[in-house]
Order: structure tokens, then sequence, then C-alpha cells
């Protein structure tokens, strides 16, 4: 039982320690890719890629912001695809 | 008289000239005031229709289909699944899913997921309320209908499965990168799963049931997820999760039992430009462990019989679709074959031991609407022992199902 504590409580720091780095480091990859680029990874890992007329402007609002926590998009995804999308549609 | 017609030439043009001016001005005028009073109408319809921070989509899915077994040749089906989804601010999201399906002739009702998202930083995201356990990927990313290129879920994986599917409780989950390493992670703490001590009903002694509320006990389930993407392109998800908490109930003899799940998945999407086509392969192992505990005998339930209370599943599935060819037809296909294997645990009477393939030829109609013709070979190890609840379909099969998703 307390090797289990041990080993969820290191887990949870080990997983928070990430995301401290993952705010502060700069990624190269993340900056250089495009909203497209990243609509077409991101979708393609689990449903075909959608197209930008599905929805309007305000409905892909929602629809990013509901993927962006169903697929643990950053901010900066997120922002990227939803302003692909709207240029697009 | 060319002089005469002169002067009443130039005459005519004295006098008309300024009149017709004179009525073009005020004609042009009123076309002006006309088009002003258009922009001011349209003007206050924009702002009647204006959007707000506020914004509401429904989406969701449908499915049914046809089934043919040794037993039957039927169609079933008929589940839709709406899902509600409101941003109510750029941070804070409402989404919930219903499930409407018919039951033995009955329509069942299910709340499949009903949370609130609060965006706390770039990176970190704070969801409260009943949501699908980030336990692998199946359940999470893979279940709906019109995802799943398959009519059934692996063996296991369910809604009577050994995997988890949903709970309630508080998370924290988000996506960020380590350099060039893209990494996503999820905490969370839900009521967890329910221990069968088999005093109702001694042949489900020693089962977890997933999803039952209200808890039974005070201890609450940890667990967590931390997904890698070892490739820029992100075409890799490398995944590994593990849920640990009590699930005896509170008073009982089995209020110490707990229970470890744990599970690795893998997610590989590539385009393979030399075949034309797009690669999908999706594999997860699933395993539970319970304490060791007593439950009453099948055969004299006066009596305890003891196990190890091990149970394991593992599905993996590959796809390939020709969608870089310029023939209409063809691209829309899409060819898929799927292994799943499940083992609970010896001496237990739900104890199985059964495999799953299943081969399927998929025609995509648009980019969520597809129809699935499948055909799945079924075998067990265990022909005597009480069939799981975890299908109700055994045996050989063979499937034509539509889904789509809206």
């Amino acid at each position: 039982m307390k090797k289990i504590q041990i080993l969820s409580f290191f887990i949870i720091v080990v997983v928070f320690s990430f995301i401290y780095t993952g705010c502060s480091a700069r990624s190269n990859i993340a900056t250089a890719k495009s909203g497209a680029q990243l609509w077409g990874e991101n979708c393609l890992r689990c449903h075909n890629t959608p197209s930008p007329k599905t929805f309007s402007d305000a409905e892909w609002d929602a629809a990013v912001l509901h993927m962006r926590v169903r697929a643990n998009l950053t901010a900066s995804e997120a922002t990227k695809i939803v302003e692909f999308l709207k240029t697009a549609n | 008289m060319k002089v005469q017609f002169l002067i009443y030439f130039s005459m005519s043009i004295f006098l008309f000239s300024p009149r017709q001016a004179d009525a073009q001005e005020v004609q042009s005028t009123d076309e002006i005031q006309k088009l002003r009073e258009q922009i001011e109408q349209l003007k206050n319809e924009s702002a009647a229709h204006k959007q707000g921070t506020s914004k509401f989509l429904l989406r969701g899915y449908a499915h049914s289909g046809l089934q043919v077994t040794d037993e039957s040749f039927s169609f079933i089906g008929g589940a839709f699944n709406p899902i509600f989804i409101y941003k109510q601010s750029d941070r804070l999201l409402f989404e919930s899913e219903l499930e409407f399906e018919l039951e033995d002739g009955n329509l069942g009702i299910g709340l499949e997921y009903a949370n609130m998202s609060y965006l706390l930083s770039k990176n970190l995201t704070l969801r409260a309320g009943k949501f699908l356990v980030p336990f692998g990927i199946f359940v999470p990313n893979l279940h709906p209908a019109w995802i799943n290129r398959f009519p059934t879920a692996p063996l296991g994986v369910g809604h009577d499965g050994i995997v988890p599917s949903n709970d309630i409780g508080v998370e924290l989950r988000g996506g960020s990168y380590l350099g060039n390493l893209k990494i996503n992670y999820s905490v969370y703490a839900v009521n967890g799963s329910q221990l069968n001590d088999g005093q109702e009903d001694a042949e489900e002694g020693g089962i977890l049931h997933h999803a039952v509320f209200p808890d039974n006990n005070r201890g609450k389930t940890i667990g967590g997820r931390l997904g890698f993407f070892p490739f820029s392109n992100s075409s890799l998800e490398l995944g590994v999760s593990g849920m640990y908490g009590t699930v005896g109930a509170k008073s009982s003899k089995l209020e110490d039992i707990n229970a470890l799940h744990y599970a690795f998945d893998l997610s590989f999407v590539k385009s393979l430009p030399s075949l034309s086509s797009v690669l999908d392969l999706k594999a997860q192992y699933s395993g539970t462990k319970v304490d060791e505990a007593a439950y009453p005998d099948p055969e004299d339930p006066t009596n305890f019989v003891t196990f190890d209370n091990n149970s394991s599943a593992w599905f993996a599935q590959v796809s390939i679709r020709p969608a870089l060819i310029d023939n209409k037809f063809f691209r829309n296909l899409e060819f898929a074959a799927r292994y799943s294997t499940l083992k609970t645990p010896e001496g237990a009477a739900w104890e199985v031991d059964e495999t799953q393939i299943d081969l399927g030829v998929n025609y995509w109609i648009d980019w969520r609407t597809l129809l699935k013709f499948s055909y799945r070979i079924s075998s067990s190890a265990e022909e005597d022992h009480v069939e799981p609840e975890h299908d109700e379909i055994a045996g050989n099969a063979f499937f034509v199902h539509w889904a789509l998703g809206f």
C-alpha cells in the first residue's frame, strides 16, 4: 500500500514537473508548425480530419475548445488550428 | 430658319436643363436616404445576431446495423448519442454525452459524461464531474461508433468490461512540450470501481463493477495517464495509465481490499505515399490486480473460496485506407483487422479465456459517416464456464453497420 502511494506521489511530482518544464521550455517544432499541419496531425490521430466548411466560425470556437480539452492540445496549438479552420472556412 | 431653330433649341436648353438637374439631385438624395435606412436596418439586424462569448454546439453520433450469427439474423442497435458542448467563456467549457439505446426492446438512457472544464493555464485544464476516464486510448478516444473501425468494442472494453470507462471526480489534464518532445498528462481522483462480494450472487464474487454510484467507501481512487510523442510529426503516441484505490464496501469484510488497474497503449498514424494510403495502428494492454480476498463458493455459498483476482485484456488493430489515390470509390474504402483477448481469473465462476479476430471493410461516405462490413471469429478456452457479461454476442458473427457522426 505504502509502495503504491509513494509511486503515485512520485508520478504526480514527475507529471507536474513536466508541466512546469513544458510551460517554460521553448519548442522549435511547436512554433514552426502551421495551423493546417497541426489540424492534420492531431485530428487524424483519432478520426478523419474535418472539412473547415463543416462548422461556422462561431461553432469552430466551441468545437476546438472541446477538442483542446479532449485531445490535450496546448493553447498555441488550439489557437493555430481554429485560426486555420476559420480562414479556410 | 436655321437661326430660329437654334434660338428655340438654346432657349429649351436654358429653360429645362436646371429643372432636370434639380430632379436628378432630388432623386439621388432619395436614393441616399434609402441606402442609409437600409444600412441602419442591416446594422440593427446584425446587432441582433451578434455572437456573444457563450457558444453552443450540438454534436453526437448514431449507429445501427445488421447482425448475423448461427442463432440470429437481426437488425440491431438503434443507438443515438447526442453531445452537448457549451462554451461558457474562453476558459470555461461544459460538455455532456447522453446515450439512447434499445435494450431488450426497451429504451435505455445513459449519461456517458457530463463535466465542466476550466482552463487554468496554457498547459493545464481542471475538469470536474462525470468524465471518460483517461485510461488507455479506446474508451477516451476511440469508442464513438463513427470513430471505432468495428461495430463492437474489443474484448474487455465496454460497459461490462474489465477496463474502466467513466467515473465521477476531478481531473487535471493538459499537453506540453519538453523541448521538442510533446507529452500529454492527466491526474485524477474518482469514486473508483466497486468489488462484488458475492453475497447476492456467488457466481459474481470478485468482479469489479465500474461507474456505479454512489461510492461504496470513503476512499478515492487515484489515477493518471502519461502520453509521449517520440516523433516530431506526432504520428506515434505511447501511453501508460494507472489507477489505484479501495474497491471493497465500507463496513464489510472486504473494506480493506484495493485494486490496481494499469494499461499501456500505442497509436501510430502515418501517410504512406508509396501505397497512396493512410495507415492507422492502435493497441492497448490492460491489466487488473485485486488484493486477495475470500468469496462465497458458488457450489456451496456457506463456504468461501479464494483465487488470484487478476484479469487482463489487450487488443491490436490495424486499418489501411488508400485515401491518396484519385479514384473516389477506392479512396473511401478502408480495410481493418483487430485481434483482442480477455482473460479473467482462473478458478473464478466468471473465468473466461477468450480471443476474437475481427476482419472488416469500411466505406466512408464522408469524413464522419461510414458503412462497416465485418466478420468476427471468436474462440473461447473455457466453454464450460458461464459466459461473461462483457458482450452479448458470443461466437462467430457477421455485421453490417452504419455509423454517422454529426
